[in-house]
């Protein structure tokens, strides 16, 4: 459903962040994307939903290239890629239901989005997703007063409520502490075998992408080195994946 | 074969460098030993020494000066007394000495010793007419005065503070939709994605620290001529003044906004206008109202040192009184004044911590 072809990527400070990357992504996938910090990660999520325009290449999202459209086209292909983020990117002294809401902007007119005037089958649906959450009852926290890993919940049910195709997440445990983290984990997993949306995911830790991951792409300084099973990275891919002196951590 | 590049041009730029703080050392070197120069002769050789109370000026001495100041900085560039190196980063020091053993610190020391005894010249400081019989029989009578207000003109005075809080009140609003937008047009990060958004952010922060930079009493000044004398003009010089601090603090609130709610809602495919209004105006609502609110505290007390020019409100009146030096008077107003900055001072620290 998801075709990369050699996408390119040069910031304007001259990094090359992305040297022509290919591979694709099927219907109900947990793709999982490795490499160290500065491979090319971020670049690579952020290129598909179009955060960042990448400078050649072509993506290919439900058979059309993605990578030229503009406006409201563009505007439509993101609000069918769901995205959550490292540092949660809620928004900040807004409550939970409203930022689930926001989930739905794409959708909703300026002047009623603006005016808080959102439709009640949106509120009842933003409801059932915060329950899926598990954070039935906290509709009306300000999202700011939650712990991390909650946090981090709000921020998938605000991707659920635009109902997405595939969902990116961008280091989705990265600042979050070891047990969070696998709770966060499981509701990914709960959104990919359960609800059906395609998981494309950033991780940084071998573990979780063994346990999670059904198939793993590596990348290292831009370039896509390693394809295939979680199970399969061995030792020596390890050292080629990382370098010669890391050591693997463990998270339980 | 890429990791090389950068270390070359690393090496070329260095080169470029060492010569521009060799450079700059020498010019604050010569500056340092020019002033120390002109200070030691005008102040302790014609003041202390020959005791001129207002010794002669001409320019050949501050030239006089720079030559020998030049010299001694040639003389000792490349001994430790060298400030110039110091502050550039030139010299090799021995970590384990400390920094304040070194020549050139003491040196600087020094210079910060001499100008304490050529400021205690120039402010002209005198105990003997602090404590002189004229001068305490004159305060004594201003304090007593001022310590038995007239508590008659106790109504004009508040009119006069209303009239002033309103002033500042309208100066704060009608600045408002101004600061809004310029504060905008004055962040770097919205306004760096093009030549022309650079040339306006230059240009728009040029003209805000040039308004901003002249003080509100010489813009109440320029419009109490421009439009006559009252809160009219007074009026006008804080809304300047507000105009151009708000729209500073405004646009560094603006450049320190997370980028990461507004890619998130970027990302969901919301229109650029609930881009804004979802990822930028949560972040800047509260730090906003809070600026505005001070600065409505600031311009209430603003107003009153602007009414001593003619700004009108209560600074007008105090103005007319001191003049007329009944001191009864101007002694109620003082406590009115006192008051209500207290007040504003008080509600306004309240409501920007019941905002947060």
């Amino acid at each position: 459903m998801l075709e990369v072809r050699n996408l390119q990527k040069v910031y304007d400070n001259g990094t090359h962040a992305l040297k022509g990357v290919s591979f694709d992504v099927k219907q109900g996938e947990f793709l999982v994307v490795i490499g160290l910090s500065g491979s090319g990660k971020s670049t690579l999520l952020r290129c598909i939903n179009r955060l960042h325009d990448p400078t050649s290449g072509a993506v290919n999202f439900e058979g059309e290239d993605i990578t030229k459209l503009r406006g409201a086209r563009i505007r439509s292909v993101r609000s069918r890629i769901g995205m959550i983020f490292q540092h949660f990117n809620l928004i900040p002294r807004r409550t939970v239901l409203t930022n689930v809401l926001s989930g739905s902007l794409s959708k909703t007119s300026v002047l009623k989005s603006i005016l808080g005037m959102w439709p009640e089958e949106d509120k009842i649906k933003a409801k059932q997703y915060i329950d899926i959450v598990g954070l039935t009852g906290k509709e009306n926290i300000r999202a700011d007063n939650l712990s991390g890993g909650q946090q981090q919940r709000v921020a998938i049910a605000r991707a659920l409520m635009q109902n997405p195709k595939i969902l990116l997440a961008d280091e989705p445990v990265a600042s979050l502490d070891p047990a969070t983290s696998h709770s966060v984990m499981q509701y990914l997993k709960k959104v990919n075998e359960e609800l059906g949306v395609t998981v494309i995911c950033n991780l940084h830790f071998l573990s979780l992408v063994r346990q999670y991951a059904s198939r793993v792409i590596a990348l290292k300084g831009g370039e896509l080195i390693y394809e295939g099973k979680p199970l399969d990275i061995d030792e020596n891919w390890f050292k080629t994946i990382y370098g010669e002196e890391a050591v693997e951590v463990t998270i339980n | 074969m890429s990791a090389n590049t950068p270390a070359l041009e690393n090496k070329k730029t260095m080169g470029m460098g060492q010569m521009k703080s060799v450079i700059l050392a020498l010019l604050l070197d010569t500056f340092l030993w020019t002033y120390v120069s002109l200070v030691l002769y005008k102040i302790i050789y014609e003041k202390m020494i020959l005791g001129l109370r207002f010794p002669d000026f001409t320019w050949n001495q501050p030239i006089t000066a720079l030559v020998v100041g030049g010299l001694i900085t040639l003389a000792l560039f490349f001994t430790k007394f060298s400030i110039g190196r110091a502050t550039q980063g030139l010299y090799d020091l021995d970590e384990n000495k400390s920094i304040m053993k070194e020549p050139f610190t003491l040196l600087g020391l020094f210079i910060v010793f001499l100008t304490f005894i050529a400021g205690l010249y120039v402010s002209q400081i005198s105990i003997r007419e602090f404590l002189s019989q004229s001068g305490l029989t004159g305060a004594r009578r201003i304090f007593t005065a001022l310590f038995q207000p007239n508590l008659g003109i106790l109504e004009p005075a508040l009119f006069a503070a209303v009239e002033t809080i309103y002033m500042a009140f309208i100066a704060t609003t009608l600045a408002l939709p101004f600061a809004f937008l310029l504060g905008f047009f004055a962040a770097r990060n919205l306004m760096n994605g093009s030549r022309l958004g650079l040339a306006i952010y230059y240009i728009v922060r040029f003209f805000l620290n040039l308004t901003r930079s002249i003080e509100p009493l010489v813009w109440a000044i320029i419009f109490s001529v421009w439009v006559g004398i009252g809160p009219f003009a007074g009026m006008l010089a804080l809304m300047i003044h507000s105009i151009s601090s708000l729209a500073k603090l405004y646009s560094e609130q603006i450049e320190n906004i997370s980028n990461g709610p507004i890619e998130a809602i970027t990302a969901t495919g919301a229109h650029p206008v609930q881009v804004i209004w979802f990822g930028v105006v949560p972040q800047i609502v509260l730090p906003y109202l809070s600026f505005t609110i001070y600065r409505w505290d600031i311009n209430v007390r603003m107003a009153t040192v602007i009414g001593l020019v003619g700004g009108g409100g209560i600074g007008t009146m105090l103005m007319q009184y001191q003049g007329l030096a009944k001191w009864n008077e101007v002694g109620l107003l003082v406590i009115v004044i006192a008051s209500v900055v207290w007040v504003m001072d008080y509600a306004s620290s309240k409501i920007r911590e019941a905002i947060k």
